[in-house]
Formats: C-alpha cells, sequence, structure tokens
C-alpha cells in the first residue's frame, strides 16, 4: 500500500518548551523511507502519531482508507520499538502470536520465527533473550500480523555494533518489499536501510530526497553535517571561496560541501593546504582530519566528530581561534603535522546558502 | 502501616555483622536475635525488663559502629533503636503477658470463633468490593484523565478523615434518612462493608494505580498497535503485568478493615450476620469492637487475651502482604534486560 501522512501535533510536557511537530510526506507501495535525524528531532514522535499513540491534526492515509480516525489497533501497521517492547510475561512463542486473533491474513510464530532465524527461542521469555534475539522476535511479532506497512523506531539503536550490522542486513532484506517508515539518528543504517531519505529537524522535515542525492547533494549545510559532509564556509577559504562562489555562478552561497571520500590528496594543482591533525585506522580506511590555516573569525567546522554521537544538531561549534577542518580518507598513515595539499573535485562539491539558518548568522547550528 | 519494625531492625543489623565478621549473613542475624531474646527473658524473668532496653540501644550503637564507624553511624543506630524499642517493647511485653491457660480458653470459646469469623469475612467482603471496583478506577486514574487529581483527592480523603467521623458519613449517606432508605444499614453486613470499604479503599486503589503506572507505556503500544483494543490490552497486557499489585491491594484493604475501629463501632457495633456453624443469624460484633467492648466491661486479662488472638491473626496477615509483595518471581512490569 502507499501511505500518505501530513500531521501537526504540539506536545506539551511540564516545565517544557512545547516541542511541535509539523510533517508531511509519502510513502509508495514497497518503499522504505527513512526519517534520519538527531536525536530530539521529533522523528520518534512522528512515527508513534502514525500509529495512532498520539492525538495530532491533519491526515493520514493508506491506498485505500483514511486511517486519521482509526485507533492504533485499526490502523493495520507493524511497530517495531528500539526496545523491543515484548510482553515479558509471555513466551516467545505467545507473543509472537500475540496479533493472531485480530487478525486474518497471519503467519504462524513458527514460520516468522524461523524465517528470521530464532526458530529456537520459541520456549524462552523475553527476559532471557540477548538485545538481538529480542529485536528480531519483536520484528518476528510484528510481521506475524501480516501489516500493510511497517514503523520501526530506531530498532538497532540499543544493540551493540557487530549484533546492528548483522540485524542491519536483516531488516534490509525483510524490508525489500515492504512498504516501511523507518526512524534512526544513524546515516549508515539510513543508506542501507532507505529508498528515500527524509531528513528531520526540530519537527520539521528538511529535505526529502534518494539516499545518493541527500548524500551527494545536500540540501543546506545541515544535511551536509549531519549525512557526514566537510561543509566549509566560503568567507573561510579565502581566494579559493570568492574563486568557487563566481565559478558556480551562485554569489548567495555562503558554504560548500563535500564528502570525505570526494576530498583528493596531494593532487597535482591543490585547492588548499592544509596540515594533518589527526589519523585514525578505521576498517579498510584511515580518516584524516586535516586543519586549515586559523581563521580570523569564529567558524563552523566540518565535522569532525562521528555524528552517531549524541548531539542533538548534528553541527559542530568551533571556539574561535580553532582551527577549520577537513575530513578525508586516507590509504596511508601520514603522522600529525606532515602537510598535505587537496582539492575538492569541481563535480563533487554541493555550493549552500545558509537559509534553513536564518536564525543563526554565523551559519552554526545548535 | 506499622510496617514492623523488630524483625526489619535485625536484618539490617544482620547484614551489617555478617559483611565485617566471619559468621555468614544468615547466621549473624539468627546469633543477633537469640542474644536479644536470652538477654530479653533474663531481665524479664528477673522483673528488670527496663535494664534490657539499654541492653538493646548498646547492641544498636554497635552494630552501627561495626558497619559504618564513626559516630554518626552510632548517633543514627541508637535514635532509630529509641523508636524500634518505642514500637517493638510493648508489642513483645503483650505476648510475653499474657496467660497461656486463658489464651486457649478463649480461642476455644464459641464467642471468639465467632468473633474471628466476621472480623475475616466482613473484611474479605469489604476488600473484594474494592478491588471490583477500585481496579478500574485505578487503570483510569493511572492514564490520566481531565480533573483526575480531583478524584485522587476524593480517593486519598478517607486516609485524613477521622474514622468515627467516616462511621458517621456512612450512616449519614446511607442510613436512615440516607440515598437508599430501604437498605438497612446501622448493625448490618451491609454497614459494616461500607464503613470498611470507605476506610480501607485508598490503600487498594492507591497501590493498584501505581501498578498500572509501571506498566511501560510501549508495552501497551506494542499490544494496540499489532490489533488488541483497549479492553484487550488490559486484559492480556496491563492486567496480567499488574495482577501481583492487584493482590496486594486487595489483602491491605483487607488487613486495614480487619483493624478498623471507628468507622466499625459506629455503623455496626453490633452486627447481624449469618454464621454457618450455628444455621442461621446471629448477633456478634468485629473484632476491635469487641475487645474494645471486653476492655469496657472491666477485664484487662480477658480482652487482652483475645487481642493476642487477633494480634496473632494480623501478624499472618502482615506475613502474607510481605511474601506478596516482596516475594520471589517478580514479573511485574519492565522486566526486560
Amino acid at each position: 500500500m502507499t501511505l500518505d501522512v501530513d500531521i501537526a501535533a504540539r506536545f506539551t510536557a511540564t516545565g517544557a518548551e512545547p516541542f511541535v511537530i509539523d510533517v508531511a510526506f509519502a510513502v509508495e507501495e514497497g518503499e522504505s523511507l527513512v526519517i534520519l535525524g538527531p536525536s530530539g528531532s521529533g522523528k520518534t514522535v512522528v512515527l508513534e502519531t502514525i500509529a495512532g499513540f498520539h492525538p495530532s491534526k491533519g491526515t493520514i492515509e493508506n491506498s485505500d482508507r483514511d486511517l486519521t480516525d482509526l485507533p492504533s489497533e485499526e490502523r493495520g501497521f507493524g511497530f517495531v520499538f528500539q526496545d523491543y517492547a515484548l510482553f515479558p510475561h509471555m513466551t516467545v512463542r505467545e507473543n509472537v502470536a500475540f496479533g493472531a486473533r485480530y487478525h486474518e491474513d497471519v503467519r504462524g510464530p513458527e514460520t516468522v520465527l524461523a524465517e528470521l532465524g530464532v526458530a529456537d527461542l520459541a520456549d524462552r521469555t523475553p527476559p532471557t533473550l540477548s538485545g538481538g534475539e529480542a529485536q528480531r522476535v519483536a520484528l518476528a511479532r510484528s510481521l506475524a500480523v501480516g501489516p500493510e506497512a511497517f514503523l520501526l523506531d530506531e530498532p538497532l539503536s540499543a544493540l551493540d555494533v557487530p549484533t546492528q550490522q548483522a540485524l542491519r542486513d536483516d531488516v534490509a532484506d525483510l524490508l525489500t518489499d515492504a512498504t516501511a517508515v523507518y526512524v534512526t539518528h544513524n546515516r549508515t543504517t539510513a543508506r542501507a536501510i532507505a529508498d528515500r531519505i527524509a531528513i528531520m529537524r526540530n519537527g520539521e522535515l528538511v529535505q526529502t530526497d534518494t539516499p545518493e542525492t541527500i548524500f551527494e547533494q545536500p540540501a543546506s549545510p545541515f544535511v551536509a553535517r549531519f549525512t557526514g559532509a566537510n561543509c566549509l564556509p566560503l568567507d573561510a577559504l579565502g581566494e579559493f571561496g570568492e574563486d568557487l562562489a563566481e565559478g558556480f555562478g551562485n554569489e548567495a552561497a555562503t558554504h560548500v560541501a563535500i564528502r570525505p571520500e570526494h576530498v583528493e590528496l596531494n593532487p597535482e594543482a591543490s585547492d588548499l593546504e592544509t596540515t594533518v591533525r589527526r589519523c585514525t585506522r578505521e576498517d579498510a580506511t584511515n580518516r584524516l582530519v586535516l586543519s586549515l590555516p586559523a581563521a580570523t573569525e569564529p567558524v563552523a567546522s566540518g565535522s569532525s566528530k562521528p555524528i552517531g554521537a549524541r548531539s542533538t544538531d548534528g553541527g559542530q561549534r568551533v571556539e574561535k581561534g580553532q582551527d577549520l577542518t577537513i575530513e578525508a580518507f586516507a590509504d596511508r598513515t601520514p603522522e600529525s603535522g606532515t602537510g598535505i595539499g587537496v582539492s575538492f573535485p569541481r563535480e563533487h562539491l554541493t555550493l549552500l546558502d545558509n537559509s534553513d539558518n536564518q536564525d543563526d548568522p554565523a551559519g552554526e547550528i545548535e | 502501616m506499622s510496617t514492623g519494625s523488630p524483625a526489619a531492625g535485625s536484618a539490617g543489623a544482620g547484614s551489617v555483622v555478617g559483611s565485617t565478621g566471619r559468621l555468614g549473613r544468615g547466621s549473624a542475624v539468627l546469633a543477633f536475635v537469640l542474644v536479644q531474646v536470652i538477654v530479653f527473658a533474663l531481665a524479664y524473668t528477673a522483673g528488670r525488663t527496663g535494664l534490657y532496653v539499654f541492653f538493646a540501644l548498646g547492641s544498636a550503637a554497635t552494630v552501627g559502629y561495626l558497619s559504618h564507624r564513626g559516630w554518626f553511624a552510632v548517633a543514627a543506630a541508637s535514635l532509630g533503636a529509641i523508636l524500634l524499642i518505642a514500637v517493638g517493647l510493648p508489642i513483645v511485653m503483650f505476648v510475653a503477658r499474657q496467660q497461656p491457660s486463658l489464651v486457649i480458653e478463649k480461642a476455644l470459646s464459641t464467642e471468639v470463633h465467632r468473633m474471628l469469623y466476621l472480623s475475616i469475612y466482613g473484611p474479605l467482603l469489604a476488600a473484594l468490593f474494592t478491588v471490583v471496583f477500585g481496579t478500574p478506577l485505578a487503570y483510569l486514574l493511572s492514564e490520566g484523565f481531565p480533573g483526575d487529581t480531583l478524584i485522587e483527592s476524593l480517593v486519598d480523603l478517607p486516609l485524613v478523615v477521622p474514622h468515627s467521623v467516616a462511621g458517621l458519613v456512612i450512616l449519614f449517606g446511607f442510613g436512615g434518612g440516607g440515598a437508599f432508605p430501604s437498605v438497612l444499614v446501622l448493625g448490618t453486613m451491609i454497614g459494616l462493608v461500607l464503613a470498611m470499604a470507605f476506610v480501607s479503599a485508598p490503600f487498594a486503589v492507591n497501590v493498584i494505580r501505581e501498578a498500572f503506572e509501571t506498566v511501560d507505556a510501549q508495552m501497551e503500544y506494542a499490544a494496540r498497535v499489532h490489533g488488541a483494543n483497549r479492553f484487550e490490552t488490559f486484559r492480556r497486557v496491563t492486567f496480567p503485568l499488574s495482577a501481583r499489585s492487584v493482590v496486594t491491594g486487595g489483602v491491605l484493604a483487607w488487613a486495614r478493615a480487619v483493624s478498623e475501629f471507628g468507622a466499625v463501632a459506629v455503623v455496626a457495633y453490633n452486627v447481624q450476620f449469618f454464621y454457618p456453624p450455628a444455621g442461621g443469624t446471629i448477633t456478634g460484633q468485629h473484632a476491635p469492637v469487641f475487645i474494645f467492648n471486653t476492655y469496657t466491661a472491666g477485664s484487662l486479662a480477658e480482652s487482652s487475651a483475645v487481642g493476642f488472638i487477633l494480634l496473632v491473626v494480623s501478624v499472618l496477615i502482615f506475613l502474607l502482604i510481605r511474601w506478596l509483595a516482596y516475594g520471589e518471581d517478580d514479573t511485574s512490569a519492565s522486566a526486560m534486560p
């Protein structure tokens, strides 16, 4: 089925600022839409509102009916929670069979558990399961009711990294032909799962597109930084910055974005001269953090912090006097302090203006 | 509730001694209790029970010192022991000073059998009443609704109403000239149960509400989204995860009703009730009233013998509550890793 969502809701907790979400998107039949955003951006609330856990204004429709005023149990979703939410007083089998009596096209718990490779857990109880096992059982529970669409709320983020990777592949397979909305703050997961990605910030969707476009052509400095691209203020790049704005015919541009993997090291003609600040070995490559000569004004750096870290925005404030940094990948491991020239292949560059940061003249994201 | 004291006190003390000495935790507690019992027995038989008080204070201070060292622990233990002594010593003395022959005589008397029957059966009805109607109320309160704080205050109100006043309230509400003139309340089982329910409802409702509140909201979401409506979610998820607390709430209400004097004395001093062994309706008194009645009739020894029997019943109920609340195999609420 297709899913059409256009909702607005306001949440007030005592002692806190009211939190507002206002989003609209459509998911095609068989498509997996990943809502990617920092913690606190309202992703989970959107998902829970679609599922009917919270009241909202607006409409939620699937291909043949209006779900807006239906209670959760009549909306036909399968839901996977971050913390599994298995029923501790039931066996795994009973958990998976929980919804069977309320649905017509149900699948037996054994079949679904076997499909997820955990058939041997059927007689266990949830408190005895590992995180990975529990999440597979939770997936089986939502699969068993034959849902019209899946809603998944960071199903991997409570797991350790090896378990995450194994389960991520399985979830990706599972969702190949399924209609799904998947919420995460992890860009690697988003890329593995998504047919399309919607970037969420402060209760709103700021860019919705294919993963390739989101990652290669971010629409704003926020999206660029949150998806792990270098995002450099043009005015901190001196002549090179001016040339870029001119070359692209974009005088309004304030930033240039380029993914670390596209930054070329030691080219014949370099765009910028940098110094190696740090070199970290990662699985098959070395991640370099390169310093540009100190800028006179405080500026935002490229993302020199892994986005998985729990920052509320994905950006980073740079203290006055701190160097501007560029991330890149390298085969070799240069010493700290080594000078390296870099160039930015023009076909991988995106020039951005700071229109989504009007409230923040420095172009920084708080 | 006077969640008692001597047992809890010595258990705490034992863990402390156990952590410092060569003795295991269990044997340390046992040794400590044994020493206390022996010293008390010696002091009591010598007619100098007051001396035991000083010994108890001394042991508390020692345990305080052994556990945490330093003057603060000693001071806290000594001051705490004063409260324990104020609560525990009278109970121990009350038990020690009973005349066994009189207790046995009372335990075998028909009068006391009737009293015990009424004092267990009546409160059971009251507890059932509060649980059956209190559970839905507790559920609604746990979910929250407009004006729920007002209702919560109403539920808690009986906690602060003097119990004799509670009795009068029941009489004015449901007695002669009340809401249901055809229902007889004064001196009937209905009156007894209503008076007991009035004073015990807050205990049941609050315990059950808290249990419902502890059930993870995501657990209920998971049930709803996979097809269960509100009732099914309650029946298959919320209630089973809180069942233990519902029973605990019921037993608390029962215990509260067993010990109720004021409201019962006003509404149902003498109660007409059906007594199976007699094969018909008889008149009797709820235990606290019965004991008060015997006491005012002039016999301290007799009333205390009956009181001792009631105390034993109360302790059994108390142990049942402890077992329910802290017993093994606790699957209530969020038991996920």
